[in-house]
């Protein structure tokens, strides 16, 4: 029953953003319109694809690092990908494909850096170590490009740190069709260790015991839900509260197992996000809001009321 | 024979000079005092011989009424008319290096209105240094500016007539045929230029109607779908380089869904006429106009 309302909510969630936006297109011409075909449904797929993806990296990190603030741009990605886009525009990469490209080999770098510091304290990944080295190598990505900006001539700069600020106006059919090409590998990955991930919840040790190879499992979630998230700054900015606030809304209605809470974050993100977009676009029509914004406002009063039954039951 | 005619050159300036009724030239004020765009009191002793300017905006204003060689700092960005770039840079114009500007020495300061210059100016008070704050974001505010900065640095006669030029320049009517045009400063996400802009009214009197000219700020960004919607004829980019290229996002695939992008109507504006507010206003008028008749 609850799937089928999960599942009832996407396809809603996915309706609705094609039908609304600042233009009002009659239903009956929904179909022959080239703005919904060009730009709106794109639009909502790939927002349905990054919201899912982010809240199964959020949903992968707070299993690996059992802290329930584990957020995926916690890690210094976000950081990453703010230097790789300011650099690119500092530098003036050319193309139409520069920003996404820059933004995404930025968040690799920071990933690579982070995963490398927090082998430091031994091959298990430690969490504290990695939670620290996140936090580290995102300041020093931010401190970086403070600099850039603060020494470049302003006004572009400035846009592409509202670029950050998370946005999906860059969605066309092709992006979505790279995203939908890339996503299913890392989500793979993570679905796979949905059982070693309960166990880990037990603890390293009692984990270990129980079959889950800690230490492979630590770095393939890390590195998979890491992956996830470098392709959705890289298309749609930082947008925060998904990866954070969605494991949790699932853990609360779905319980702690992974292989039932996995699948629930996907669809939950999704709509989350959806949604979120439909009212970034329509609410200050014809201006926009950030979407990161709105995913806030929406998704905390909802955490607050589940935290509350939760906390009463 | 070229050196003669130098001569009766100077010889003839001389005399014209002296013909010259004395009542064109108003007597300079010996101590200039005028109200700031912040409605501030400024009141100098003695018209400003040192000037530090920090925004590209006043420094070109600055030059336009005759002050160029008061000017003493500029920042990194002030760099028309030509030879504005010979003055030292001393830093940025937001949240300015109040060291770096004390050092020169300067008896006024222009600062451009912004919160983020509310500590500067502060600190140019405590150091005893006058400062004016100007925010030229409109063409009456390039009026306006003119005459105080005129008044302040002892040109008010030129200060005045750009005013009043500018005043003529706002008051002629726009053409009849008319273009319509999407201003975008930025693709992702898309910013716009709305009504509280500059090129808003420059591009109105030049014949170009904004199709975000509802929008009251002097940008926001909006949503791609209202640019399709609202369907411009042609699409404006304010553009740095000298060799203007088509933009990159215009190769991007959903902004192919404007018709305006994929037919190719983009103009170029060249970013040191149309990238902030100027005295050249009518020369910024009648280039656009050219460039509206390339796409017409």
């Amino acid at each position: 029953m609850k799937w089928v309302v999960l599942v009832g909510a996407s396809l809603l969630a996915v309706l609705l953003a094609v039908a609304s936006g600042p233009t009002r297109i009659p239903l009956a011409e929904l179909a022959g319109s080239p703005i919904v075909r060009d730009l709106r449904v794109p639009r909502a797929l790939l927002g349905f694809l990054v919201g899912g993806a982010l809240a199964v990296a959020g949903t992968g990190l707070q299993a690996l690092v059992r802290n329930p603030l584990a957020d995926p741009f916690l890690m210094g990605l976000s950081g990453g990908a703010g230097l790789g886009a300011v650099a690119a525009i500092a530098l003036r990469l050319p193309g139409p494909w520069a920003l996404p490209l820059a933004a995404f080999a930025g968040a690799l770098a920071a990933m690579l850096l982070v995963y490398r510091l927090g082998l430091v304290a031994g091959a298990t990944l430690d969490p504290r170590v990695l939670l620290l080295a996140g936090v580290v190598v995102g300041s020093f990505a931010a401190a970086i490009t403070t600099a850039i900006v603060s020494l470049s001539e302003a006004e572009q700069l400035r846009n592409a740190l509202l670029w950050l600020w998370g946005g999906l106006s860059g969605a066309s059919w092709s992006t979505l069709a790279v995203i939908a090409a890339y996503l299913p590998v890392p989500l793979i990955v993570i679905a796979v260790s949905a059982r070693p991930l309960d166990l880990l919840g037990l603890g390293d040790e009692p984990a270990q015991y129980l079959g889950a190879d800690v230490a492979p499992l630590r770095r393939r979630v890390y590195l998979a839900a890491s992956l996830l998230t470098a392709a959705a700054v890289a298309v749609s900015g930082v947008i925060g509260f998904v990866g954070l606030i969605v494991p949790h809304i699932g853990r609360l209605a779905w319980g702690h197992r992974h292989r039932t809470l996995l699948p629930a974050a996907f669809l939950g993100g999704g709509i989350l996000l959806v949604l979120s977009d439909t009212l970034a676009r329509t609410i200050v029509a014809p201006r926009e809001l950030p979407v990161g914004i709105v995913t806030a406002l929406i998704g905390v009063p909802v955490f607050a009321v589940l935290l509350r039954r939760w906390v009463r039951a | 024979m070229r050196r003669s005619s130098l001569r009766w050159w100077i010889a003839g300036v001389l005399v014209l000079a002296a013909c010259a009724p004395r009542r064109r030239h108003p007597p300079v004020v010996r101590a200039p005092a005028v109200t700031d765009d912040a409605g501030r009191a400024v009141a100098l002793t003695a018209p400003a011989r040192r000037v530090v300017s920090l925004a590209p905006s006043s420094t070109e204003l600055l030059f336009a009424v005759g002050a160029g060689r008061q000017v003493v700092g500029r920042t990194t960005w002030c760099r028309y008319p030509p030879a504005a770039r010979s003055i030292p840079v001393v830093g940025d114009g937001l949240d300015p290096n109040v060291e770096s500007v004390a050092a020169v020495h300067p008896d006024l300061v222009v600062l451009y209105q912004s919160p983020s210059n509310g500590a500067a100016l502060a600190q140019l008070q405590d150091l005893g240094i006058p400062a004016v704050v100007l925010r030229q974001d409109r063409l009456a505010d390039v009026a306006r500016d003119a005459r105080i900065l005129g008044t302040l640095t002892g040109h008010p006669a030129q200060g005045d007539s750009i005013a009043s030029a500018l005043d003529v320049v706002a008051a002629r009517r726009p053409p009849v045929a008319h273009t319509r045009v999407a201003y975008v400063v930025w693709d992702n996400p898309p910013i716009v230029i709305g009504a509280g802009s500059f090129l808003d009214e420059v591009g109105r009197l030049a014949g170009a109607e904004n199709v975000f000219h509802d929008l009251r700020a002097a940008s926001a960004p909006v949503s791609l779908e209202s640019i399709v919607a609202r369907n411009p004829d042609v699409i404006a980019v304010v553009d740095d380089s000298t060799a203007p290229a088509t933009p990159a996002f215009a190769a991007r695939p959903e902004w192919r869904a404007v018709p305006a992008i994929r037919a190719g109507r983009i103009l170029h504006l060249p970013g040191d006429l149309f990238g902030r507010p100027t005295p050249r206003a009518a020369e910024a008028i009648a280039v656009f106009a050219r460039l509206l008749a390339t796409v017409r």
